[in-house]
């Protein structure tokens, strides 16, 4: 008996060895890098080595992968080696963004220097969602006015800069509201923002934080399921931003959003819903041509509602009736608009230029005063360039006082 | 004939699961004795005799990343990571451009536009007494 429990011992015992070598065998020979921003030896490559780089100016060579997505940076094991990532595949994720893309020489730095884009991003209404929520709640009487009291997420801006801007905003709990629309808003609709994550359906296939914008997914058909890719991009096509805009209704009756039931299979049906009025450049251009970074992004202040972060106007490029669109000219090569030509190299800027700029003084660095007084538009996420007409000058009879989009509507919308 | 009893086999298969334990034991402890860590980052870089370097030659050693300018009065290296996150610049007309965020040095490594707030580094060159030339990054 005994000889027996000593040779069973040492087939025991000769396994575990064999399984311990077997499992060093079939372990991945590492392959290491050495970024120039940690300098620090990372494995990361030894699997993801055909991932490309996510964007120019975040170079694996230089970066690697562990300063913006965490994770254990010598495991060869892949659950061990992901334990203990940031924001699973997406460290843009608002719940770890400081640590993932901050830092006051990357995405968190001070407003003087235009580095402030997790700030900004954070206390805007597409993350705090604060106006949908003012305007239900008073709509429902649960508040005297439209002025934002609640965010998805308490939020607190210490430096409030404008006239319209809020100091603070309470988490929203629509539980601890009577009305029972609120209650239903608050079940059903406040996933429309973008630090949560979108429901399971195809209409709302996204990112959160800032990869809800800049990292467009592979499949622009919108009947199917997008993939994901690792890709971060300032030129960011119209597809992207109907990841949220246009994709359906809201019904206030039963307080659910109804998505659209057409598949809009060219352009000038895919960008707006059925009953809206536009013009021939908003369904020709993509948004961000017009809509600045600040627009999107926030300024910085909590806001009650998007019309007071939303400032371009048909008039921003073309003018009205006795005035010209106002213009710059290009002094200071520091300024965040070479910064931004030169992430999206659609146009190549020099000292000197003369573009387009909004009522608030950003130059609009897409455009151009050319050399015979004319001005153009670059298209941000496809380069095409286009002529800007200027209402002075033309056979336009607006009345100068109006100069919102649906006074330009009522002559120039595109009929369908 | 000499019978073999059932002991004297368990003996044998014994001696055997044992010695070949033993034997892959060896081998684990050698490996983990042979076991060499990552070697540190090379920090001196040998550039090969100075003479390759001609008077007022401006020499870019990519795998470094340096740029060498062999001057009237020596040798001068200049680091080409910019100093804003480390990428590599590359050569434009008045000095370098870093393509990663458009950091803009004159042909000195002096800033010119940011977002980089200081100049290009200057690296160490030594002439050593065999009339090579070193590169010291750090």
């Amino acid at each position: 008996m005994r000889s027996f429990q000593l040779a069973l011992g040492a087939a025991v015992l000769l396994a575990s060895l064999l399984v311990a070598a077997t499992t060093q065998m079939i372990k991945p020979r590492p392959v290491v890098l050495i970024p120039t921003l940690s300098q620090q030896p990372e494995y990361c490559l030894t699997c993801h080595g055909d991932l490309p780089n996510i964007s120019a100016a975040h170079p694996v060579k230089t970066f690697g992968c562990v300063v913006c997505h965490g994770g254990e940076r010598l495991a060869l094991d892949e659950d061990l080696a992901h334990s203990t990532m940031r924001g699973g595949a997406n460290p843009s994720d608002f719940a770890v963004v400081e640590q993932s893309c901050g830092g006051s020489q990357c995405h968190s730095g001070s407003a003087a220097d235009r580095r402030d884009h997790i700030q900004r991003a954070m206390t805007s209404v597409q993350s705090t969602y604060a106006g949908a929520i003012a305007n239900i709640l008073y709509t429902f009487g649960a508040q005297p006015d439209l002025t934002a009291r609640y965010g998805v997420s308490a939020v607190v801006d210490e430096v409030v800069n404008t006239s319209t801007g809020v100091a603070a905003l309470k988490p929203f709990d629509a539980a601890s509201f009577a009305n029972p629309f609120i209650q239903q808003f608050g079940r059903n609709c406040t996933s429309c923002h973008i630090n949560a994550q979108p429901s399971d359906e195809d209409a709302y296939t996204r990112f959160t934080g800032c990869a809800a914008c800049h990292s467009p997914l592979a499949n622009e058909d919108s009947t199917a399921r997008d993939t994901a890719t690792h890709v971060l991009t300032t030129a960011i096509p119209y597809t992207q931003c109907n990841k949220c805009h246009n994709r359906g209704n809201y019904d206030l009756r039963t307080m659910t959003f109804v998505p659209r039931s057409d598949h809009p299979v060219d352009r000038l049906h895919a960008y707006y819903q059925p009953i809206a009025q536009f013009v021939k450049c908003e369904y020709t251009l993509d948004c961000i041509d017009c809509h600045t970074r600040t627009e999107a992004m926030g300024d910085g202040d909590i806001h009650s509602s998007k019309k007071e972060i939303q400032y371009i106007r048909c008039k921003t490029c073309h003018g009205t009736l006795t005035d010209l669109s106002t213009t710059m000219t290009l002094t200071d090569s520091n300024n965040v608009e070479f910064r931004l030509a030169q992430l999206n190299p659609v146009v190549e800027l020099n000292i000197g230029d003369r573009v387009l700029a909004t009522e608030k003084g950003e130059a609009l660095w897409n455009t151009r005063v050319l050399p015979d007084g004319s001005y153009e538009l670059v298209g941000k996420a496809t380069g095409e360039r286009f002529k800007i007409r200027p209402v002075k000058g033309s056979g336009c009879t607006q009345n100068p006082d109006e100069q919102a989009s649906q006074y330009c509507h009522e002559c120039h919308a595109v009929e369908r | 004939m000499k019978s073999h009893s059932r002991r004297d086999f368990m003996k044998v298969v014994t001696s055997y699961l044992l010695g070949v334990t033993g034997v892959l034991g060896i081998a684990g402890v050698a490996r983990f004795l042979a076991f060499e860590s990552a070697p540190r980052p090379q920090t001196a870089f040998d550039l090969g005799p100075a003479s390759d370097f001609p008077l007022n030659s401006r020499t870019r050693l990519n795998s470094i990343p340096a740029l060498l300018i062999r001057k009237e009065s020596g040798y001068v290296a200049l680091s080409l990571l910019c100093t804003h996150l480390g990428c590599t610049v590359e050569d434009a007309p008045e000095g370098f451009i870093c393509p990663c965020h458009g950091s803009r040095y004159d042909a000195q490594g002096a800033v010119q536009r940011g977002p980089a707030a200081d100049p290009l580094r200057h690296l160490g060159v030594e002439i050593m007494a065999d009339g090579r030339l070193t590169l010291y990054t750090a």
